[in-house]
C-alpha cells in the first residue's frame, strides 16, 4: 500500500488561506489504512479547520466527502455536482490521487493535505514501513524475498559493504542490514548459492518517469 | 487520548480542556473530585475562545 503522512494543519491552513468554501476528499483506499486520508481523518482536518477559523473569527464552509478511491475516474465523478459548491478542494489521498483529482477538475484549485511517503506494509497497529522501491526490474527472486534496492540504505545489489555491524546498518543501530538479512533468508532457504551471484549493474533505464502500463488485452484500443 | 490532545493543541486550544477519567459507576467521590478539578481548570484557562470570538462578532 501506499503510505503517507498527513501535512501539519499549520500548512493546510496557509494554503486555503483567503478561501471560505473548502470541500475536503479523503480516500477510501490505503490512506484511509495507514490512518491519514480516509472518512475520520476528513473529519479531523475538518472539525480542526472550522475550530481554527472559528478562533480567528472567521467563518467558513467546509465540506466532506470521502471517495472509494482517488486513482480511478469512475470514483471521482462522483464529486462533479458537488465540486461546484467550493473554492478550493483538498485532496487527502496519495499524490496520486490529488494528482488525478486536479487533472479531473482542471478549474479548480486543488491541493493536498498529505505527504505521500512509501510503498509499504503494516508491521504493527499504526507502524508502517518501506518495502518496495517500485523500480521496475524486481530481484526479489535472488534475494530471498527481501529488496536490497529498498531495505539497503546503499541501494546496494552486491552487498554488504563494510558499514555492516552485527546485522545492523552503519547509517543507524536502528536500521538493519539489508545484506545480512538476505544472507540469513537464504541460508535458512538452503540457497546461499544465491549470494555468490554478482548482481550487474542496475538498469535504470527501465524506471522510465512517468511509468505508464498498458494491459495487453487493451493495447489495440491505445 | 494524547492524540485528541495534540490535535487540539495543533489548533491553538489549549488540551488541558480535556481530559480522560476512569472510575466505576459508583465512584461518587471519583467523579466530584473530576468534576472540580475541570471545573477549575476551565476557570483558569478562561472561556473557550472560539466561543469568546464568536460572541465579540
Amino acid at each position: 500500500m501506499i503510505v503517507a503522512d498527513r501535512k501539519p494543519l499549520e500548512q493546510i491552513s496557509s494554503m486555503i488561506e483567503g478561501n471560505n468554501k473548502i470541500l475536503i476528499v479523503g480516500c477510501g483506499e490505503c490512506v484511509s489504512v495507514c490512518m491519514v486520508g480516509g472518512e475520520k481523518e476528513v473529519e479531523i482536518l475538518a472539525s480542526q479547520l472550522r475550530m481554527a477559523a472559528g478562533k480567528e473569527g472567521k467563518k467558513i464552509e467546509i465540506g466532506e466527502a470521502t471517495l472509494e478511491r482517488q486513482c480511478d475516474k469512475e470514483y471521482l465523478e462522483l464529486l462533479k455536482d458537488r465540486i461546484e459548491n467550493y473554492d478550493v478542494v483538498v485532496s487527502m489521498a496519495c499524490g496520486a490521487g490529488v494528482q488525478f483529482l486536479a487533472e479531473m477538475y482542471d478549474h479548480k484549485i486543488v491541493l493536498p493535505a498529505t505527504n505521500t511517503r512509501f510503498i509499504g506494509v503494516t508491521e504493527g497497529e499504526g507502524v508502517w514501513a518501506e518495502r518496495c522501491r517500485a523500480c521496475s526490474d524486481c530481484v526479489l527472486a535472488e534475494t530471498g524475498g527481501i529488496c536490497p534496492v529498498t531495505i539497503c540504505a546503499k541501494g546496494l545489489l552486491n552487498g554488504p559493504c563494510g558499514g555492516t555491524n552485527d546485522g545492523k546498518c552503519e547509517v543507524s543501530k536502528e536500521k538493519d542490514c539489508a545484506w545480512t538479512l538476505i544472507y540469513n533468508r537464504l541460508n535458512k532457504l538452503g540457497r546461499l548459492d544465491s549470494i555468490r551471484e554478482i548482481f550487474p549493474a542496475k538498469k535504470y533505464n527501465v524506471q522510465t518517469r512517468p511509468g505508464r502500463r498498458i494491459h495487453e488485452a487493451f493495447k489495440e484500443k491505445e | 487520548m494524547q492524540y485528541a490532545k495534540k490535535l487540539l493543541d495543533e489548533v491553538g486550544i489549549d488540551s488541558r480542556r480535556l481530559e480522560m477519567f476512569n472510575m466505576g459507576a459508583s465512584d461518587a467521590q471519583k467523579f466530584t473530585g473530576a468534576a472540580d478539578e475541570m471545573t477549575e481548570r476551565a476557570r483558569e484557562l478562561g472561556p473557550n475562545p472560539i466561543k469568546a470570538k464568536n460572541r465579540e462578532s
